[in-house]
């Protein structure tokens, strides 16, 4: 056991040796190890091309997949059997169009019936041969409506179309018989289809999916390999190191961000009310999910788990995160748990770069401070798991 | 003037005395304040021969022949661990990898620690680097405590992690460039150190080459090189030379020998028994966590080692079988083992038994060779461990 009188010299010696850094020195200093981190991460992540592809090409996947999805799930199958050619039968087909809940096909009655048994439609309407004649006598009518209630939602469109179906059909054929009429004023000049519409959400799921993987990926890869002791030795803060390692991931993921934002616009058609204010959004959703990347990059520490966590996560976050609804028009407590997480105030905020719309009851400053909030916090959350984690359980693979 | 002229006079007068080079400044000192007038008046004229510069202060007459106005002091430890102790796993299941070691090791010096794997060497580099912090115990590198100035701590050391810790996907020049700015090595320096130390590990050739491309030896000697890179005073080498190939191994021998003559201190970990010897000033076995010793190998041998005597025997066979229990009992013998006919025995101390062991032996068997030698590293290891080092 060393003698207190021998630390008694060193504790003089410490006294004399230590000095501050000059301000200068120190900022220097933290940019000089920024850049060398964002270099040095960005070179990395260019070498490993089969994770550069996938952090491009993941976005665009959930665009495909999650656009099939609101496309196979927003009209029911139909098929109309046309007994009757009337201009009252051709009407009432027109009106059924209309209401917005069916994808219609005309058929024969046998081929309708076999299509409903295998499964390929929700619903056989069938028009008698008596539609006009008994529409011009004002006789009852009874359209034949046989459904596939495999799937209550869509047996529900079919029931709600079909009667709205009939409204519009009297609204338009006989004005005189419907006395009461709704008059619509629309809070945005033109109507947004649910596809693009849902888009703006997806994008976010995209850029969240390719932030995090880029970030994480880069941060656990210092863990596996055990280079993560060349940081943690280095005489430095922890905060240029996560600075230069969130912004060279941001750097490697941009291209994700043109790749989302050019299918939104030019594939989906969605044109940005405010090109800039689009751009802003989408680079500070970036670096919210790189920052989370980072984040979980630090505790996961192995990119095979990262890849699996990151990829389960996203869809859930997803639908929790007021995605297929406007939040403000949900319950209470499906408003709570979407303002728990970054992903909704980032659709939020792409809704009104791209759109002008309104979708939460916060202004859209705070929501991007809140999500400005989430950036420092992932970073701080990374960095305290960087001290806190001892490195030798990992690094070393348990050896003593 | 040698140091036999100023015997008499304080230690610190003695060492400033012998410096070796000429002061360029000199400031008065209270050292020689209670010196006697005759002493005083010798030991100007001492120092004058010498080529000393010297101030005399007139009042008090003190004097003074320090080097660039500082008095020699005594260099600290460059690593002092007290009471050292790190427990992982939670309740229950815990495994004591450090348990209250204490060490000090002097700068300049080469320090082995030698143990098996699992031994606690990796993690006692692991806390002197303040990857780790323990859960009992104190530190202090070069004077600092790692609690208080892990920063000015990481800027003197130099570490070369086991598994090298270098980046595969990217060049030699730019893991150095990498480690030079995260050390803070000035932009007009950088380019020149690069290149001087990757000549001196003889990479210079392959500088832009992917270190993935590299073998094992190869990466070694860039780790090493990367840690000379911002001038570390100390630097630790865990296991520099496990799994490299013999010509590798030699070079990486012959640039730790080097950092020695450079004056720099080196704490290596190894569970080569030939490696702590040819390198090591002295060494700290480990087993469990725990510090079983410390001397300098030589030392170690002749403490714990002793003799080891081989005798070449033939049994008679009108003779009973060899009585092993009859050597044992002589004193200084500690360990007597026969395989076929050859009869290994062991002794300590400082007086000479073979003629004890001959006699005995004689009586039962026919001696036919004899062969003493010191006992190795190894057998100090078993002796003192109980357990092979490459267990």
């Amino acid at each position: 056991m060393l003698s207190s009188s021998v630390f008694q010299g060193f504790k003089t010696r410490t006294r004399r040796v230590v000095k501050r850094r000059s301000l200068w020195r120190s900022t220097r200093m933290f940019f000089t190890i920024f850049w060398a981190c964002t270099c040095k991460d960005s070179k990395s992540a260019l070498s490993e091309r089969a994770t550069l592809l996938q952090t491009i090409s993941l976005p665009v996947n959930y665009l495909i997949m999650l656009s099939l999805f609101v496309l196979s799930a927003s009209n029911a199958p139909t098929a109309v059997v046309l007994q009757d050619q009337g201009p009252y039968a051709q009407a009432f087909v027109r009106a059924m169009s209309e209401a917005h809940a069916f994808r219609l096909f005309m058929m024969p009655a046998p081929e309708a019936d076999a299509q409903l048994y295998q499964g390929t439609l929700v619903a056989v309407v069938t028009i008698p041969p008596t539609f006009d004649k008994a529409l011009s006598h004002h006789q009852p009518i009874q359209i034949a409506v046989q459904i596939n209630n495999v799937n209550e939602d869509l047996t529900n469109d079919v029931q709600r179309g079909l009667g709205l179906a009939v409204t519009t059909f009297y609204a338009h054929t006989f004005p005189h018989q419907v006395s009461i009429v709704s008059q619509e004023r629309d809070a945005y000049p033109q109507d947004t289809d649910y596809l693009p519409y849902l888009a703006l959400s997806i994008s976010v799921i995209s850029l969240m999916v390719s932030g995090m993987l880029q970030a994480g990926m880069a941060m656990a890869r210092e863990w596996e390999t055990g280079t993560i002791k060349e940081l943690l030795l280095a005489p430095i803060s922890s905060w240029p190191m996560l600075g230069g390692k969130l912004f060279g991931s941001f750097l490697i993921a941009l291209p994700a961000v043109i790749v989302v934002l050019s299918v939104i616009i030019f594939l989906v058609g969605d044109w940005p009310a405010n090109f800039l204010m689009v751009i802003g959004v989408s680079l500070l959703t970036l670096l919210v999910f790189v920052a989370a990347g980072l984040a979980l990059g630090m505790g996961l520490k192995d990119r095979a788990t990262l890849t699996t966590i990151t990829r389960a996560i996203s869809v859930p976050l997803f639908f929790v995160s007021g995605v297929f609804e406007v939040i403000s028009f949900q319950t209470g407590a499906a408003q709570a748990i979407a303002r728990a997480f970054p992903v909704h105030y980032a659709i939020v905020l792409e809704q009104y770069a791209f759109k002008h719309f309104m979708s939460d009851t916060l202004p859209i400053d705070a929501d991007a401070l809140i999500l400005v909030g989430y950036i420092i916090a992932f970073v701080g959350l990374a960095s305290l798991t960087m001290k806190g984690r001892g490195i030798a359980q990992r690094s070393s693979g348990g050896k003593r | 003037m040698t140091q036999a002229k100023l015997n008499g006079y304080s230690p610190h007068l003695r060492r400033s005395a012998s410096l070796p080079s000429i002061p360029e400044r000199s400031r008065p000192d209270r050292m020689t304040s209670k010196l006697a007038q005759r002493k005083k008046q010798r030991l100007l004229r001492h120092l004058e021969e010498a080529g000393i510069p010297v101030i005399q202060r007139q009042k008090s007459q003190q004097l003074a022949c320090l080097s660039a106005g500082r008095r020699p002091r005594k260099k600290l430890p460059a690593i002092a661990i007290a009471d050292l102790s790190k427990v992982f796993g939670k309740r229950g299941r815990q495994i004591v990898a450090v348990d209250h070691l204490s060490l000090v090791v002097e700068q300049g010096e080469v320090f082995g620690l030698l143990g098996p794997n699992g031994a606690g060497k990796t993690t006692l580099l692991d806390l002197l680097s303040g990857l780790l912090a323990p859960d009992a115990g104190e530190i202090r590198i070069l004077g600092f405590d790692m609690r208080k100035n892990i920063r000015e701590i990481r800027e003197r050391l130099g570490t070369v992690p086991q598994e090298t810790a270098l980046y595969d996907e990217l060049s030699a020049y730019a893991n150095m460039a990498f480690h030079a700015d995260l050390y803070g090595v000035p932009g007009k320096e950088k380019e020149e150190r690069i290149a001087r130390l990757l000549d001196l590990v003889q990479l210079s050739e392959r500088k832009d080459a992917r270190v993935g491309t590299f073998s094992g030896g190869m990466k070694r000697r860039l780790a090493i090189a990367r840690a000379l890179l911002h001038h570390p005073q100390i630097v630790y080498l865990d296991e520099p030379t496990l799994g490299v190939d013999v010509q590798a191994r030699s070079a990486i021998w012959k640039y730790i020998r080097d950092l020695r003559t450079q004056g720099k201190t080196i704490l290596l970990t190894t569970n080569y028994l030939e490696e702590a010897q040819a390198l090591c000033d002295r060494l700290a076995i480990i087993d469990h966590g725990k510090l079983i010793a410390v001397d300098t190998p030589d030392h170690l041998r002749q403490t714990y080692g002793g003799r080891v005597i081989s005798f070449e025997i033939e049994t008679n066979p009108e003779h009973q079988a060899l009585d092993l229990d009859a050597l044992h009992a002589l004193p200084g013998v500690t360990e007597v083992r026969l395989v076929g006919n050859t009869l290994t025995v062991v002794t300590q101390g400082e007086h000479n038994h073979l003629a004890a062991i001959v006699s005995v032996l004689s009586s039962q068997c026919e001696i036919k060779d004899i062969a003493l030698r010191e006992s190795n590293l190894d057998e100090v290891f078993l002796q003192l461990t109980g357990t092979a080092l490459r267990d």
